[in-house]
C-alpha cells in the first residue's frame, strides 16, 4: 500500500516535471558536498563571514560546504547564474544580498527574485552608520539635520555607490526630516574614508569601513541604522531613538534555485539554524560588525517578498529606474 | 632614537625563523605568480588567505605582503622574454624589454628589472618607515578635482606611448575609453553598453583584456613566424647590465621610484598607472627618445622601479589610515581583520610588533627576491630556447587558468579570446595596444572624478582651477601636450612650405 502510494506520488511528480530523484534524495540528503555561491570576491568581509558560516554549518549538515566566489553585477551575478543553470537539488545554494531584490527594478536582469529562487533561511545584516569629521561642528545627528534644514543642498555626503542601501537610506532620512542634501557616490569604504578625511565631503554613510578612524578619534559616529544599538559603539544612538523610523541593515540570507524539495530545504535550514548559534560564526560576525538576523524558511520567504515590494517602491520613489 | 628602537623591534619579529620562512614562501609564490601570465597576485592571495587563518597574524601578513611585492618582480620576466605581461603592471615593460631580448640582451633587461625593483622596493620601505603617517594625511588632500586633473595629465602622455602614427594611437585610446564605459555608470548606476548581459554589469575586466591583447595575440603573431625566434635566442650577449647600461638606467630608476612611490599612495592610482607615467616621463626627458620602443634600457628601468615603488607605498594608506588604495590592499585588510587586528591610525600604537615586523620583513623580502632573481636570470634566458610548440600551449593554459581564477567566470575567458583575436588584427594593421590599456584604466576614473567634482562644486568648472594641485596638473598636461604636438606641427608647416615654394 505504502509502496503504491509512493509510485503514485512519483508519477505525479514526473507529470509536473519535477525530477523523480528528488524524494529519494531528500531522505539521504546530502550525500556529497554542497556548494555555496558567494557573489563577492574572496577575502572581503562578506566572503570571510560566509566562510565562517560554512565552517559552522557543515558540522550540522554532515557534508562539506564548498565556497565558490562568483563576484559581479553588485552581488547578483552569482545568484543569477545559479537560477539559470543549477539543479534545484540542494547541492548548489547562494548568498542573497539585498541587491538581488533591488537590481531587477533598476536595470534589466536575467532573474526575477519573486519566482526564481527557493528561499532557505535569513542569516545576518550589516552595521551602517553616519560619520563626520571629529573637528566638524556637528556633535549629534540632530545638529547635522538642523544644519541641512537651514542650508538646503549644502551638505554633501559620501556613499559607497548610487542605489546602495546607504544612498537609499540617506534619501529616506532626508524625506522624513524634510531636508535636502546631496549624494556623492564613491566606490567602497576606502574612497569614502579618504574623501571625508580630506574634507571633500561633509559626512559619510557607510558600513563599518570607518571603524578604524572612528576608534582613533578622527571621525565621529553620529548614528547607527540597526534595530538596536551596536555592541562595539554602545553610546551611539540608533535612528529610531532619534525619532527617525528607519531600520536599515541590508539583511541577507541563503537561497537555492526555484523548485527545491521542501524536505531538502528543511534539512539545510535545520543545519543553518544550528550554525548561526556556533561561537565560530558569532565571533566572525563580531569581527566584521554584522548582526545576527536569523529567519526561518517561512519568515525569510515573507521577508524576501516584503523586501522586493519595498525595493520596487524605493527605486521608483528615488528615480533610480533606468529602463 | 625611536626609529632604531622600532626597527630593532621589527627585525626581532621578522627574523624569527617561522616568519623568515613565511616571508620566503610569500616572495617565492609572488615571483611565480608574477612570472605566470594571467595569474596575478590577487588570485594567489585570495587562494592563500584561508591558509593564514591558522598561523600568527605576523606570519600571515608577512607572507601575503611578500606575494604582492614578489609578483611585481616576477611580472617583468614574462614581459621581457615572451612579450606577454606577467601581470597588468608590466604592460609597459613589454615595449622595450622584449625588444632588448630580441637583440640578445634579455640578460641585462632582466638584470636591470630585478636590481631596479630591489632599489625601488627598498626606497619605498624607507619612505614607508620615515614619513608614512604624514604622507598618508597629505594623500587624502587629493579629492575628485585633483584626481580628474591628474588623470588628464595621465592621458596627455598618450602621445609618448606610441612610436608610430599618432592618429592610430588616438583611435586606440578612444576604443579604450569606450571599453571603460561598459557597465553600470559609477555615478547614477545607469547600465551602459551592457547589451543586457549581466556579466557586463560590472564592466569588462582589465586582466582578461590585457591577457587577450598581449598574451593570446602574441601567440597568434608568433605562430606565423616560425624561424626568427631560434635566431634571436642564439645570440644572447651577457647576463648582467653593463657599465653603459647602468649609466643609462640610474636616473630613470631614481625618477621611477619617486613617481611610483607618490602614485602608489593615492587611492585608485597604483602600479599600473605609475609604470605608464614613468615610461612617458623617461621618453620625454630622454636625449634619444627615438630609441624608445626599440630596446631602450631606460624604458625598462623606469617603469619597473615605478611599479615596485608603488607596490611598497600602497601599504602606507592601509597601515596608517586603514584605507586600502587598491584591490590587493583590500584583501590584506580582510586578512588583518580575520586576525583581529584593525589597520588604521592606531595600528602603530596598539600593535607595534606587527607594524614594524611587517616593515622589517619587507626589507628582508626584497633582499630574498634579489638573491632569488639574479641567479634565475640565466635560467630564465634559457626559456627563450624552449620550442614554441611546448611554450605556447603552456602559456595558453596559464592564461586561461589565470583569467578564470579571478572571478571563476568562463565569460572572462571568452573576453580574453575575443581580445586576443582583436589584438592580433590590430598588431597586423600597425595599431599599438598600450594607448588602449592606458585609456581603459584612466577613462572610468576620469569620468567618475569629473562628475564627483562637479557634484561637489554644484556644477561649477572653476573647481579645477581654484585648487592648486589640480591647477598644477592641468598646466603640466598642457605643457606636455604642447611640447609633443608643436614640433610635429612645425615640421608639417615646413614641409607644406617647402611643397608650395
Amino acid at each position: 500500500m505504502d509502496r503504491l502510494k509512493l509510485y503514485a506520488i512519483l508519477g505525479a511528480l514526473a507529470l509536473f516535471g519535477i525530477p523523480i530523484g528528488a524524494p529519494a534524495h531528500a531522505q539521504t540528503f546530502p550525500t556529497k558536498p554542497v556548494t555555496l555561491i558567494v557573489p563577492w570576491p574572496a577575502g572581503g568581509s562578506s566572503d570571510l563571514a560566509l566562510r565562517a558560516f560554512a565552517d559552522a554549518a557543515q558540522k550540522h549538515l554532515g557534508q562539506q560546504i564548498i565556497i565558490e566566489n562568483r563576484p559581479g553585477a553588485s552581488g547578483t551575478l552569482g545568484p543569477a547564474q545559479m537560477a539559470a543553470t543549477s539543479k534545484p537539488d540542494g547541492y548548489t545554494i547562494a548568498q542573497m544580498p539585498i541587491t538581488v531584490f533591488r537590481l531587477p527594478y533598476m536595470t534589466k536582469t536575467t532573474f526575477d527574485p519573486t519566482k526564481d529562487f527557493t528561499y532557505v533561511a535569513g542569516l545576518t545584516g550589516y552595521t551602517f552608520g553616519v560619520v563626520v569629521q571629529s573637528k566638524s561642528p556637528w556633535k549629534t545627528f540632530k545638529e547635522l539635520i538642523d544644519y541641512a534644514k537651514a542650508n538646503p543642498g549644502k551638505i554633501k555626503y559620501g556613499t559607497p555607490g548610487t542605489g546602495t542601501s546607504l544612498h537609499i537610506g540617506m534619501e529616506q532620512i532626508a524625506k522624513q526630516a524634510g531636508v535636502r542634501w546631496t549624494q556623492v557616490p564613491f566606490k567602497g569604504a576606502a574612497e569614502t574614508n579618504a574623501a571625508l578625511l580630506g574634507g571633500h565631503v561633509d559626512a559619510v554613510a557607510d558600513s563599518t569601513g570607518w571603524r578604524a578612524l572612528v576608534d582613533s578619534g578622527d571621525f565621529r559616529l553620529l548614528a547607527t541604522w540597526g534595530g538596536a544599538r551596536t555592541k562595539n559603539w554602545p553610546d551611539v544612538p540608533t535612528l529610531t531613538e532619534l525619532g527617525i523610523p528607519l531600520v536599515a541593515n541590508s539583511p541577507y540570507g541563503i537561497a537555492g534555485p526555484k523548485g527545491m524539495d521542501p524536505k531538502v530545504v528543511q534539512i539545510l535550514h535545520d543545519a543553518f539554524a544550528k550554525a548561526v548559534r556556533e561561537p565560530v560564526y558569532l565571533e566572525a560576525l563580531r569581527k566584521f560588525d554584522q548582526e545576527l538576523a536569523y529567519l526561518n524558511t517561512a519568515d525569510y520567504e515573507k521577508h524576501a517578498a516584503e523586501q522586493i515590494e519595498e525595493a520596487k517602491r524605493l527605486v521608483a520613489d528615488l528615480g533610480l529606474k533606468t529602463n | 632614537m625611536d626609529l632604531i628602537d622600532n626597527l630593532s623591534l621589527g627585525f626581532g619579529v621578522a627574523l624569527q625563523p617561522i616568519n623568515l620562512l613565511y616571508c620566503f614562501l610569500g616572495v617565492f609564490i609572488g615571483t611565480l605568480v608574477g612570472v605566470l601570465p594571467g595569474i596575478g597576485p590577487v588570485a594567489a592571495m585570495s587562494l592563500l588567505l584561508p591558509v593564514t587563518f591558522t598561523i600568527t597574524p605576523e606570519a600571515g601578513i608577512i607572507m601575503l605582503a611578500g606575494i604582492y611585492y614578489g609578483s611585481m618582480y616576477g611580472g617583468s620576466t614574462t614581459a621581457i622574454l615572451v612579450n606577454i605581461p606577467g601581470e597588468a603592471a608590466s604592460v609597459v615593460t613589454t615595449l622595450d624589454g622584449h625588444q632588448m631580448a630580441r637583440q640578445g640582451r634579455a640578460g641585462p633587461a632582466l638584470g636591470i628589472a630585478a636590481i631596479g625593483s630591489f632599489i625601488a622596493g627598498t626606497l619605498a620601505i624607507v619612505g614607508l618607515m620615515l614619513i608614512a603617517p604624514t604622507l598618508a594625511r597629505f594623500a587624502v588632500k587629493f579629492g575628485p578635482a585633483e584626481y580628474f586633473s591628474l588623470m588628464v595629465l595621465g592621458l596627455s602622455i598618450l602621445t609618448y606611448l606610441s612610436h608610430g602614427s599618432l592618429l592610430k594611437a588616438l583611435i586606440m585610446a578612444c576604443f579604450g575609453l569606450i571599453l571603460g564605459l561598459v557597465g553600470l555608470d559609477s555615478i547614477s548606476a545607469v547600465a551602459r553598453l551592457t547589451f543586457d548581459r549581466m556579466e557586463l554589469v560590472d564592466g569588462v575586466g582589465l586582466v582578461p583584456i590585457v591577457m587577450g591583447l598581449f598574451g593570446i595575440a602574441e601567440i597568434l603573431i608568433n605562430l606565423e613566424q616560425r624561424l626568427t625566434r631560434e635566431m634571436f635566442a642564439e645570440r644572447i650577449k651577457g647576463l648582467l647590465p653593463s657599465r653603459q647600461d647602468w649609466a643609462e638606467s640610474a636616473a630613470p630608476l631614481a625618477r621611477g621610484s619617486v613617481l611610483g612611490f607618490i602614485l602608489g599612495i593615492l587611492p585608485g592610482g597604483g602600479a599600473v598607472i605609475a609604470s605608464f607615467l614613468s615610461y612617458a616621463l623617461e621618453k620625454r626627458v630622454s636625449k634619444t627618445p627615438e630609441k624608445f620602443g626599440k630596446g631602450a634600457i631606460a624604458g625598462v628601468a623606469g617603469p619597473e622601479a615605478a611599479n615596485n615603488a608603488a607596490a611598497g607605498s600602497g601599504f602606507i594608506p592601509l597601515l596608517t589610515l586603514g584605507i586600502p588604495p587598491n584591490v590587493v590592499m583590500a584583501l590584506l585588510l580582510g586578512a588583518f581583520i580575520v586576525h583581529n587586528v584593525q589597520p588604521g591610525p592606531l595600528l602603530m600604537v596598539q600593535n607595534p610588533n606587527l607594524f614594524w615586523g611587517i616593515v622589517a620583513s619587507m626589507y628582508i623580502g626584497n633582499i630574498m627576491l634579489l638573491i632569488l632573481n639574479l641567479p634565475l636570470i640565466g635560467l630564465w634566458v634559457q626559456v627563450l630556447k624552449v620550442p614554441y610548440r611546448i611554450l605556447f600551449p603552456l602559456i595558453l593554459l596559464f592564461c586561461i587558468i589565470g583569467v578564470y581564477s579571478i572571478a571563476n567566470a568562463v565569460f572572462d575567458i571568452y573576453v580574453m579570446i575575443a581580445f586576443g583575436v582583436l589584438g592580433y588584427l590590430m598588431r597586423k594593421l600597425g595599431y599599438e595596444l598600450a594607448p588602449l590599456v592606458l585609456a581603459f584604466v584612466l577613462g572610468p576614473l576620469m569620468e567618475n572624478n569629473l562628475r564627483k567634482a562637479l557634484i561637489l562644486s554644484d556644477g561649477s568648472f572653476s573647481i579645477f582651477l581654484e585648487r592648486p594641485i589640480s591647477l598644477a596638473c592641468l598646466i603640466l598636461a598642457l605643457v606636455l601636450l604642447g611640447s609633443a604636438v608643436l614640433p610635429a606641427l612645425r615640421a608639417r608647416r615646413e614641409t607644406i612650405a617647402l611643397e608650395t615654394s
